[in-house]
């Protein structure tokens, strides 16, 4: 007992060991889950580590959630602005193909006649209350000279009033100054076409006796020198008998929408063939 | 108070081993470990009494076991050891110096390894930190840094207990 005193810390402190050891060799010979503290330490920690981990996996998918918008917020905008330059390559691949539409057309007009033409491109328009005219990028240094037929297929649109060397004006049918002469198709009923503005074209001088109709299609006579015959002028909108005029009053549509003509094509050879 | 010194001071380690353990694999997946329960271990040597310290560091070391080592005893006898050595070599030390803190810590940590390393390899006659000396050296620096701040931990809470007392 005194002695047990004397040394009481020596003899505390060796036990401690001594059970760390037993403790060490118990595992090592009979194995870990047999010690008893051991299954009573694991059972108070498992909850805690669950509960910790738990804690710490809703913090982190959390904080990862935030990365992730953070990333898709960047991605988003690299995507809108992939969208903007992939628009503008479609924007460009669409009007490619509609020009290669609209060439085609032309092409094929070119082909079925038996005509010369000079395409051109529409760079100006004028189609206010006093002239209806359109500017295109072809002059005197490509052969044109005032006065040549200008075509949208599948129809007839004008004729060249002013030409410069590289540009040239063309008086749309619709204006009010333009006069060509003109057949119903049908019937061969003969009549002047005049501009009319927005109404598009009158066909005047036709005697209230012919048989004139609505949708009957009005080609270019060839008389006067300046069109060939058969070209396509328009279509016959409406048709009023007036009880006190001599003539009909016709009002004709041009095939082409004029307001969105790009390209067209000037009849070159006419006046040879005219001739 | 004593009392409740030795109940509490299980649960309490309980704790803070598991959070010690899952921020270490958390941060480090498991390439090192935060030596929290060590740095626990060497305040005590420095600041309690050698029962109190004893128990401590007998409890620490075996949660160690329970919760992540092999062998269970093996860290219980290590921390035992660092604890007795803290314990007398703090009579030669300024333990309030940060310097002296962090650097017996480093050289506790390297102790450990040490002690561990020689333990399974009597044992189990294999090498367990085969290829991971440069996480062993890692940690002890880790553990370095972290002591004054652990230290200072402990000071607070021992000042808050002793004043909640009656």
């Amino acid at each position: 007992m005194f002695l047990f005193r004397k040394y009481k810390t020596a003899i505390l402190i060796a036990a401690v060991l001594m059970a760390s050891l037993s403790f060490v060799f118990c595992g090592l010979k009979y194995g870990a889950d047999r010690i008893f503290l051991k299954k009573v330490v694991m059972e108070i920690a498992a909850p805690v580590e669950s509960a910790l981990d738990y804690s710490i996996k809703s913090i982190r998918d959390a904080w990862l959630r935030y990365i992730f918008l953070v990333g898709v917020q960047e991605e988003n905008k690299k995507l809108k602005k992939k969208i903007g330059e992939l628009e503008a390559t479609m924007n460009a691949y669409r009007e490619g193909y509609l020009e290669a539409q609209r060439l085609r057309k032309i092409l094929a007009f070119e082909n079925e006649s038996n005509h010369t033409f000079v395409c051109a491109r529409v760079i100006g328009k004028e189609l206010g209350a006093l002239s209806r005219t359109l500017l295109i990028n072809r002059g005197s240094s490509d052969g044109l000279k005032s006065g040549m037929p200008v075509l949208a297929p599948p129809g007839l649109i004008g004729r060249l009033t002013d030409v410069s060397w590289h540009y040239s004006k063309v008086l749309l049918l619709i204006d009010e100054n333009s006069r060509m002469d003109a057949v119903v198709q049908r019937n061969r009923t003969q009549g002047i076409i005049s501009g009319a503005g927005p109404e598009g074209m009158m066909l005047k001088y036709v005697p209230q006796t012919q048989d004139v109709q609505k949708g009957d299609v009005v080609v270019s006579s060839g008389i006067g020198g300046v069109f060939p015959a058969g070209l396509m002028v328009g279509m016959v909108r409406e048709v009023e008998r007036e009880n006190t005029g001599l003539f009909l009053r016709i009002n004709v549509l041009p095939f082409t929408d004029l307001s969105k003509l790009e390209e067209v094509m000037v009849l070159t050879s006419a006046a040879q063939e005219i001739h | 108070m004593t009392m409740w010194y030795y109940i509490l001071t299980p649960l309490l380690l309980i704790l803070l081993i598991v959070v010690q353990s899952t921020v270490s694999g958390m941060f480090f997946h498991g390439f090192v470990t935060l030596e929290i329960s060590l740095i626990v271990v060497i305040y005590a040597g420095f600041h309690l009494d050698l029962l109190k310290g004893v128990f401590l560091s007998f409890v620490a070391g075996f949660i160690v076991d329970c919760v992540g080592g092999f062998i269970p005893g093996a860290s219980s006898f290590v921390y035992v050891l660092i604890f007795l050595a803290s314990f007398f070599i703090s009579e030669f030390l300024d333990t309030g110096k940060r310097y002296v803190i962090m650097s017996f810590t480093i050289v506790c940590v390297l102790l450990k390894e040490a002690l561990l390393l020689s333990f399974y390899s009597m044992t189990l006659k294999t090498n367990v930190f085969a290829g991971n000396y440069v996480a062993v050296f890692a940690q002890s620096l880790i553990a370095g840094c972290l002591a004054p701040a652990v230290f200072y931990v402990m000071h607070r809470l021992g000042e808050v207990v002793y004043e909640t007392q009656p």
